[in-house]
């Protein structure tokens, strides 16, 4: 269980600059959190999503989810952190309690 | 379907999903003035009227009236909050971003103060010494300040439509409320106290959506909010109530009255449509930027007239009927922009 808040658990997972997609930050973060269901793994990836809109992470490939890895049909997005997601981290995790 | 069609849609969507919760804050906050007006007439309000002004006057009394209201708010928004994040399961995360003060909950805190003693208090303020519309009016300049703040600090992008749609509904707020305020600017003797609350309501909340929004970027909608009217709540009830008692004003006495069955399910009212007015405000920046989310919610000025007639049966003027066409206008100029403009939001 992780002790700092979730989207800064994202942006940790993410700060080693390797790219990942979306469905492999979430199940981490599942696991991290015990968030098991549905509805946690689909608040997980809204998260992601708003990290990405203000451009914390950086979208570098996406592709249709045809196996049903994450959610058939759906689209796959692959991220990388950025400049700001890393000061932003570095900020939070130098000062988290 | 290729895949940038796909993409497209997907960022079509979370756009979307920003303008129905900033739409969704501006229905709310108009419901919310229903209960915000009511509560002052009820019999443990008018009866706290009476005695704070055998103390200190009708100005005073009419200031500490609002920040006992004021805190009774905070308190029933946190109440309604805390049902929320429990279904949400979200309680375990509250406690972790409180625990995270400088990147995530000291935004929080400020955000508090900014939206509560300032802004709410200022607009109380504003409705006393010169009148409803006049806080309505002053209140709806707030985008420009959070606007240009999130341009100037955060690096938002403002597109000149969306610039020119937040205009068009500032402007679209002043000519619903023109003609009540100019009645009001004539007839008010102690106007300028007003006028600093008024102008305390408009900078207070532009402030707040910058500074929470440097908290959201690291922390979830709904977690920070509860924490920020946390704060709010600690500092009318350890801060702004004892320092009252202390000055000679019973407040506690009347705060206290409040948990008649009437008042507090008015006051319940309240704090339901203003926590998730909040919330769904909150929800709105991540998505879709505080300059945006602002304008749209905005809209609230509409909705209050709205509530207004419909509950109270008030006749509207000609010109709410102006007014509102320039609001609607605006937020259809903003919401029809090209959702790829939009993409990242700094």
């Amino acid at each position: 269980m992780s002790d700092l808040p979730r989207k800064v658990r994202l942006l940790e997972i993410m700060q080693d600059g390797k790219e990942r997609w979306n469905y492999e930050i979430v199940k981490q973060a599942q696991e991290d959190y015990g968030m098991n269901s549905d509805f946690g793994r689909d608040t997980l990836n809204f998260e992601i999503i708003e990290l990405a809109a203000i451009a914390f992470f950086k979208e570098v490939d996406i592709k249709v989810d045809e196996d049903g890895i994450y959610k058939k049909d759906f689209l796959l997005h692959k991220y990388v952190i950025t400049d700001d997601g890393k000061a932003r981290l570095s900020d939070a995790c130098m000062y988290a309690i | 379907m290729d895949l940038q069609a796909l993409r497209q849609k997907e960022h079509q969507k979370r756009i979307s999903k920003g303008y129905m919760w900033a739409l969704l804050c501006a229905i709310l906050w108009g419901l919310w003035y229903i209960p915000g007006n009511l509560v002052w007439y009820t019999d443990p309000m008018l009866e706290a009227w009476g005695a704070m002004a055998a103390i200190g006057g009708d100005s005073m009394a009419l200031v500490v009236v609002a920040v006992v209201i004021t805190a009774m708010n905070a308190l029933t928004v946190v109440i309604a909050l805390f049902v929320w994040n429990g279904v949400l399961g979200n309680i375990g995360e509250i406690w972790r971003t409180t625990k995270a003060f400088k990147p995530c909950s000291m935004w929080f805190l400020f955000a508090s103060v900014f939206g509560g003693p300032v802004a709410i208090l200022g607009s109380f303020i504003a409705m006393g010494f010169v009148g409803g519309a006049f806080a309505a009016v002053a209140a709806l300049l707030y985008p420009v300040i959070g606007s240009l703040l999130a341009y100037f600090w955060h690096g938002e992008k403002i597109t000149k439509r969306a610039a020119v749609s937040i205009m068009v509904i500032v402007v679209g707020g002043f000519v619903i409320f023109g003609g009540g305020v100019l009645t009001e600017l004539k007839s008010g003797s102690v106007g300028w106290i007003g006028y600093i609350g008024g102008l305390m309501a408009a900078t207070g909340w532009g402030i707040e959506g910058a500074i929470a929004d440097k908290g959201l970027d690291i922390s979830g909608a709904d977690t920070g909010l509860h924490i920020r009217f946390l704060a709010e709540f600690g500092i009318w009830w350890i801060i702004a109530l004892p320092l009252l008692t202390v000055m000679g004003y019973p407040v506690f006495t009347y705060a206290l009255a409040a948990f008649e069955p009437l008042t507090f399910g008015i006051l319940m009212f309240a704090g339901i449509t203003f926590g998730f007015c909040y919330v769904s405000w909150y929800k709105s920046f991540p998505l879709i930027g505080v300059g945006r989310g602002q304008g749209i919610a905005n809209l609230y000025g509409l909705f209050a007239v709205i509530s207004i007639i419909l509950f109270f049966g008030q006749v509207p003027q000609w010109t709410i009927l102006l007014g509102g066409a320039l609001c609607i206008a605006g937020s259809l100029m903003m919401m029809t922009e090209e959702s790829l403009e939009l993409e990242t939001l700094r």
